[in-house]
């Protein structure tokens, strides 16, 4: 027979001593209550889930219930969870993971996410899943608790290091496993060395940059399962097309689910998208003219130079903080500077600020404006202020209570919440339905990100989207061109990753950023620009072609 | 076990276990726990410890139970998946495992007949998993053994000393042998059967243990990640059956 069979004595050794001492012997009631009992624990068949009776509480979406089932039988429990932001991968994990325990094959877990989303996990499992996860915060935790929550970065530093490599996970959850596309971090080598029986990563966009993302997460999930890293380079590394690929798409789908919104057969909630241009005062057109034709004086700091001119089409606010660092690390152009924040000065009023508020009166409901720059959104926080409008601010790095709090505030109390980037991961705000994009990330990843907190499940009204956008600018030259040409909000987030797969663009920030640094006037910039759109809408028309 | 059955499974439970329901109605129950159900349920061995010490009476609590979501009485919400209810299954679970009963018979002169039975949780593990309930009965004097035993024991009533004027034969099987004969019974079951589940889950393991050994061809330096990599394969896929005993006892039936 091709299997081991083991007995479980204990109750067998229990029965002989009672008989010796003649009892204590139950009676018929609790023997039958007994049964009753393990009856409604066993697990009738292989197939199917039996986490959903245990859950009656959670509306479990039919795309969830089919990612939870085709892992447990398809994918043997090894599966990267790819849904599109607000699709509810949380659900599908915890979905999973409660079926593991039900079933008696996962005790002990190890849930990885950033440190800002600790203390939620913790409390979705507990309140949601009934699993008793813990946040990891004192070290004998890794040994003693069998559902633990904990950040990377803290999970892979000693002593815990060495803790959590003694032990042995019949399964790791990672969140937002994007991070974990560079196999040469220490991140990636510590998941790497993890003893895990079943692993899941959950990340919403699978491939930002480079095919080869894909192949160093999935070699983390099923080592192999692309090949090694020589053949898949060799095979795959200049893939160019679709029909190349069919193969690989192939191999992928074993080990990663993805459903897109519109495949999720919910009915969605429209999107608005609009772009809001805006002319600058002539004293910010000033500032911005003195930076771009001092460009030879930021000669060896060409990425700064471009920072600049976006920070200013942000905030003089944002900009004096990159001036105040670059001054501290280059004495030498402390004399263009100068002359930069004396023009700085006439500026009294942003432009931007000032139509920012006036949307903000008109909409008249909750709005959500989106700053990269820290010191735009203590700005514009005192700036509605003066304008009778209040808000509250919300980063990536403020703990869950003080987020939880911050987002309390929002619903009831204040009028706009005002979030920086790294604040756009892991909140929940879709009793808002009004996003500002007051400046717009480089990475259009990043903008799905920001727009899902808002438009996703149980989002009941359509969503507005307001894209500004300064004239003549580097804002208008690259995020205007690209966001209106390819309509870049519109599309969902998968179609953008097929495109930029195929483009193998070494990165796709980097390559706007040195398309912008190395131009030497805006002409050539827009042309460059235009070929790069032109190039992302036939690698397009191809792709749907190839559907 | 459905939502509508909850409740009845609750009452039973506080019943056997001797804790008064004060209030009962469709979709909730209020009961009053004894002390050692209070222990057992409430999770405060510090009061427990205190009242000891200090030599007191202990107050046990009463606990307030909702089955049904339209009652609007404070208490706990209880369904198949709440904490609760688990705790329940397995304070029920530990509390029945042991039982030697006697047939309440009416008539006189019986001859009771020792049988022994055993509800039996095959567990068929690999990375997926099924589970599989035997009840085994074995009358102490033949040898005989008849599957879906509990069947007929439940058609009957139970009472946990001899009824009068009816005396008991004793076995001829010793019950640790009839245990073993049992064990065999169970044993013999798994080998005739085709297990296409371990087949299926062997073809999977071999599967990924090519691709494995694939990935860290001529990579060195990594022995030991791809060591932990194969022995994480084994854990998941190596097909195994875990058999251990729910309950059981001896059973003094009347001959039939």
């Amino acid at each position: 027979m091709n299997v081991t069979v083991h007995w479980e004595k204990s109750w067998k050794d229990e029965f002989m001593t009672r008989i010796e001492r003649d009892g204590p012997w139950s009676n018929w009631e609790l023997y039958e209550l007994a049964l009753e009992s393990a009856k409604a624990l066993t697990i009738p068949q292989f197939d199917g889930l039996q986490a959903p009776k245990h859950l009656p509480h959670i509306t479990i979406l039919p795309h969830q219930y089919d990612v939870a089932r085709q892992v447990v039988e398809q994918m043997n429990g090894k599966a990267i969870l790819a849904d599109e932001v607000g699709l509810g991968k949380t659900i599908e994990a915890g979905l999973i993971l409660k079926e593991y325990m039900i079933r008696g094959l996962v005790k002990k877990a190890l849930i990885l996410v950033p440190a800002s989303l600790v203390s939620q996990w913790v409390q979705e499992l507990n309140e949601k899943f009934f699993i008793p996860a813990v946040a990891q915060r004192k070290s004998y935790v890794w040994e003693q608790c069998d559902v633990v929550v904990s950040s990377i970065d803290t999970a892979k530093k000693q002593p815990h290091r060495d803790i959590i490599y003694e032990q042995t996970y019949d399964i790791v959850i990672i969140d937002e496993a994007h991070k974990l596309k560079n196999n040469k971090t220490k991140n990636y080598e510590f998941v790497q060395g993890l003893k895990k029986k079943f692993c899941l990563l959950l990340t919403a966009t699978p491939i930002q940059n480079r095919v080869e993302e894909i192949f160093h997460l999935v070699s983390l999930l099923k080592p192999g399962h692309l090949g090694n890293a020589e053949q898949f380079q060799k095979r795959y590394g200049r893939l160019r097309t679709l029909h190349d690929d069919a193969h690989l798409k192939e191999l992928i789908r074993k080990v990663m689910i993805r459903h897109r919104r519109h495949d999720t057969g919910i009915e969605w909630t429209k999107r608005h998208v609009e772009t809001i241009f805006i002319d600058f005062s002539e004293a910010e057109r000033n500032v911005y003219e003195t930076i771009r034709q001092s460009k030879p004086h930021f000669s060896d700091t060409a990425l700064s130079h471009i920072t600049l001119l976006r920070e200013i089409c942000s905030s003089k606010e944002a900009l004096f903080c990159t001036l105040k660092s670059m001054m501290e690390r280059h004495p030498g152009i402390e004399t263009t500077i100068g002359a930069l924040l004396q023009k700085m000065n006439e500026i009294t009023e942003h432009t931007k600020a000032k139509k920012a508020l006036e949307l903000i009166q008109t909409i008249n409901d909750k709005v959500i404006v989106f700053t990269e720059y820290r010191a735009t959104q203590l700005y514009l926080q005192w700036f509605f202020k003066q304008h009778g409008i209040s808000s509250v601010p919300f980063r990536g790095g403020f703990k869950r209570s003080k987020k939880d709090w911050m987002k309390e505030l929002f619903q009831h109390r204040a009028q706009v919440l005002i979030a920086t980037e790294a604040g756009g991961e892991g909140i929940n705000l879709q009793f808002c339905n009004h996003v500002i994009n007051y400046d717009l990330p480089w990475n259009p990843m990043r903008l799905e990100q920001r727009i899902g907190r808002v438009h996703r499940l149980g989002q009941t009204k359509d969503v507005h989207i307001y894209n500004f956008v300064v004239r003549n600018t580097v804002e208008e030259h690259v995020f205007a061109l690209l966001y209106e040409k390819i309509r870049l909000f519109e599309r969902v987030v998968g179609e953008l990753d097929d495109i930029l797969m195929k483009l193998q663009s070494p990165t796709f920030s980097n390559h706007l950023e040195r398309m912008i640094a190395q131009s030497k006037s805006e002409g050539e910039l827009k042309i460059k620009m235009q070929n790069f759109v032109e190039i992302l809408a036939n690698t397009e028309e191809r792709t749907h072609a190839a559907r | 076990m459905q939502q509508d059955d909850i409740q009845s499974f609750l009452e039973r439970f506080f019943i056997a276990t001797h804790c008064p329901i004060l209030e009962r109605s469709n979709g909730h129950i209020r009961v009053q726990l004894t002390a050692e159900m209070d222990k057992q349920l409430m999770n405060r061995p510090f009061y427990w410890h205190y009242v000891e010490r200090i030599g007191a009476v202990g107050e046990p609590l009463q606990l307030s139970l909702i089955t049904k979501r339209s009652i609007h009485e404070k208490g706990e919400y209880i369904h198949f998946g709440s904490p609760r209810l688990h705790q329940i299954f397995s304070i029920a679970k530990m509390n029945g495992r042991f039982v030697r009963l006697y047939e309440q018979v009416f008539e006189r002169s019986v001859a009771l007949h020792p049988w022994l039975h055993t509800n039996i949780l095959l567990s068929y593990e690999c990375d997926r998993k099924q589970d599989r309930l035997l009840s085994l009965g074995i009358h102490l004097i033949s040898g005989t053994i008849i599957e879906s035993f509990y069947d007929v024991l439940k058609e009957k009533q139970w009472g946990v000393t001899v009824p009068d004027y009816c005396f008991t034969i004793s076995p001829l099987i010793k019950p640790m042998s009839g245990l073993a004969r049992l064990e065999a019974f169970v044993e013999r079951l798994i080998v005739s059967e085709t297990h296409e589940w371990a087949d299926e889950a062997r073809a999977r393991w071999e599967e990924d243990l090519a691709l494995l050994q694939h990935f860290y061809e001529g990579v060195e330096g990594k022995q030991e990640e791809y060591e932990n990599e194969k022995e994480a394969l084994r854990q998941r896929y190596e097909p195994r059956i875990h058999i251990s005993v729910i309950n059981g006892g001896l059973f003094y039936l009347q001959a039939k």
